[in-house]
């Protein structure tokens, strides 16, 4: 039993970490229809910009992270400019889609032997005063980083969920994504609003960098790893459903941890890959959505 | 207000609009009516920014609208109601009501401008908390002029509002719209299918066929006029019918 909810412990963290990663991801995907395969390497690069703060500064890990939230705002904002927009020329939303698939591959492999030129293909961690310490908890035992890094992805979520349904901003991108032109009839900036929905989500994957960083250890081609979890977690939790996200990046994580105990780490992917096709054959809709 | 003169528009390689010139005056209502892809709606595009005239201008209070973006004509006072009404479904009655007022100056004012509209249509306030999505087709209809209200415009322009409602739901909104027109001088400009209920409601009149305007004049003559009734109103005409 000991070692089911020490399964866990690990898994539910993990899982945080998907879910911060799939909240980016839908978000572009829902307001904009961009399909962002560079996620995962923004996540990484938003590892090392905290490892860059933490060993040219000593800035602690999780005090970096408003730092990080804002150069990655900007590399979203960049990232928006030079290779998104022009793709809102495009007459359809599925050529959207599989255009922003085909730049945002290129993508992965400029920003990861970028990264491998900046940081070395070495795998780097982060170790502060507190890394390796651990609470004693139902039998288990709960690293202090990784209890931060849940805090910090359950605040970062809510936040959003606030952001989203109690601003103007959030009734905006709300607006957008379901009918951008007829947001636009209503004055709303719509390109004004994918700029800054898309720093965003990119800042989102900075956030969760921080916590790779902070609790495992990141390497430059890494991302593609997270990211194609965390594409599970966003058609597990439902298209548009931003609440179900993170709870469906836990169940994602829980299911991973647990499956390692039952059929070898080896299989954990395999075993996210099964879910994604039984949730496609049998609820398309996603787990938490109710309409079809 | 408005001037259209000489606009050609295309949908890529395909013309849809040959020439088309219209004037709008200040407190008017004016409509243009024509059989279904006649190119009525490309005209309100146009106007509202979501497609851009090849050739031809759109000048609105001497201002040029050719190059301006959707949400910038919308801040100069021009408020489109679109076909098929394209509400935000998953957000409330009262989210699609703010959402309607997006510019700073309206923003300020936003609860004022929601009591009026309440005052139009009561039924509005009973839906405040309800996703817009279930609302019936005429309350739909509301809450989509309402939307169009909140930026407070000075022109408004409506794209079938007739479309799938019952006779006395028509009747109901027309109404309305011809008191905001009367009592607040707001200029409106009106698409429609329905022929009939437009020229009656207008004051003048634009008739169009295959993407040119055919016919244009005072709505009352253009109602009375023999061509319109027997193309568009099934009338033929009167003598045959006295036989």
């Amino acid at each position: 039993m000991g070692i089911v909810i020490q399964a866990a412990a690990y898994g539910i963290v993990v899982g945080a970490v998907y879910g911060l990663i799939a909240l980016g991801l839908s978000l572009l995907t829902g307001v904009m229809k961009f399909l962002n395969i560079a996620h995962g390497s923004l996540v990484i690069l938003g590892g090392y910009i905290s490892f860059w703060l933490f060993k040219l500064w000593g800035i602690d890990t999780y005090l970096s992270i408003p730092l990080v939230i804002i150069a990655m705002f900007l590399v979203g904002l960049v990232l928006y400019k030079l290779a998104l927009s022009p793709l809102l020329k495009l007459p359809n939303i599925g050529m959207r889609i599989d255009t922003s698939m085909l730049i945002t591959f290129g993508l992965v492999y400029i920003l990861d032997n970028a990264m491998t030129i900046l940081w070395t293909p070495n795998a780097r961690s982060v170790v502060t005063s507190y890394t390796g310490e651990s609470l004693g908890f139902l039998g288990a035992k709960f690293s202090v980083t990784g209890l931060l890094g849940l805090g910090v992805a359950i605040l970062t979520a809510v936040a959003l969920y606030f952001l989203l349904s109690r601003t103007y901003f959030g009734k905006h991108v709300r607006a957008i994504s379901q009918d951008a032109e007829a947001a636009s009839l209503c004055g709303i900036n719509v390109h004004r609003t994918y700029l800054i929905s898309c720093g965003i989500a990119i800042a989102l994957a900075g956030v969760a960098g921080v916590i790779i960083i902070s609790c495992y250890s990141i390497t430059p081609n890494s991302g593609l790893s997270w990211l194609l979890i965390s594409f599970v977690v966003m058609v597990l939790a439902g298209e548009g459903n931003i609440k179900a996200i993170l709870p469906a990046g836990f169940i994602m994580g829980l299911l991973e941890s647990v499956s390692a105990l039952a059929v070898g780490a080896p299989y954990r992917e395999v075993v996210a890959l099964i879910m994604f096709i039984l949730v496609l054959m049998f609820r398309p809709q996603g787990l938490f959505t109710k309409r079809g | 207000m408005l001037e259209i003169s000489h606009i050609d528009i295309y949908y890529g390689e395909l013309q849809a609009l040959w020439d088309i010139s219209l004037t709008i005056g200040e407190g008017e209502i004016v409509t243009l009516v024509g059989s279904n892809g006649a190119g009525k709606s490309t005209i309100m595009k146009a106007i509202s920014g979501l497609l851009k005239p090849k050739s031809g201008s759109i000048n609105y209070d001497g201002i040029c609208l050719d190059r301006l973006p959707a949400h910038r004509i919308v801040e100069l006072g021009i408020s489109m109601v679109p076909e098929g009404r394209r509400l935000f479904t998953q957000m409330s009655v009262l989210e699609n009501l703010e959402v309607g007022a997006s510019r700073k100056t309206t923003k300020e004012v936003k609860h004022n401008t929601i009591g009026w509209i309440y005052q139009l249509f009561p039924i509005l306030m009973e839906r405040a908390g309800q996703r817009a999505g279930t609302l019936s087709g005429g309350e739909q209809q509301m809450l989509t002029i309402g939307r169009a209200l909140m930026s407070q415009p000075k022109l408004l322009l409506l794209d079938e509002i007739s479309l799938g409602l019952s006779p006395l739901m028509v009747q109901e909104i027309s109404r309305v719209i011809r008191d905001i027109n009367k009592s607040m001088g707001l200029t409106i400009f009106l698409v429609e299918q329905d022929v009939y209920m437009a020229l009656s409601m207008a004051e003048r009149g634009y008739v169009m066929e295959n993407g040119r305007i055919q016919y244009q004049g005072d709505a009352k003559a253009l109602l009375a006029s023999e061509q319109i009734k027997k193309a568009y109103l099934g009338i033929g005409p009167t003598e045959k019918r006295a036989k």
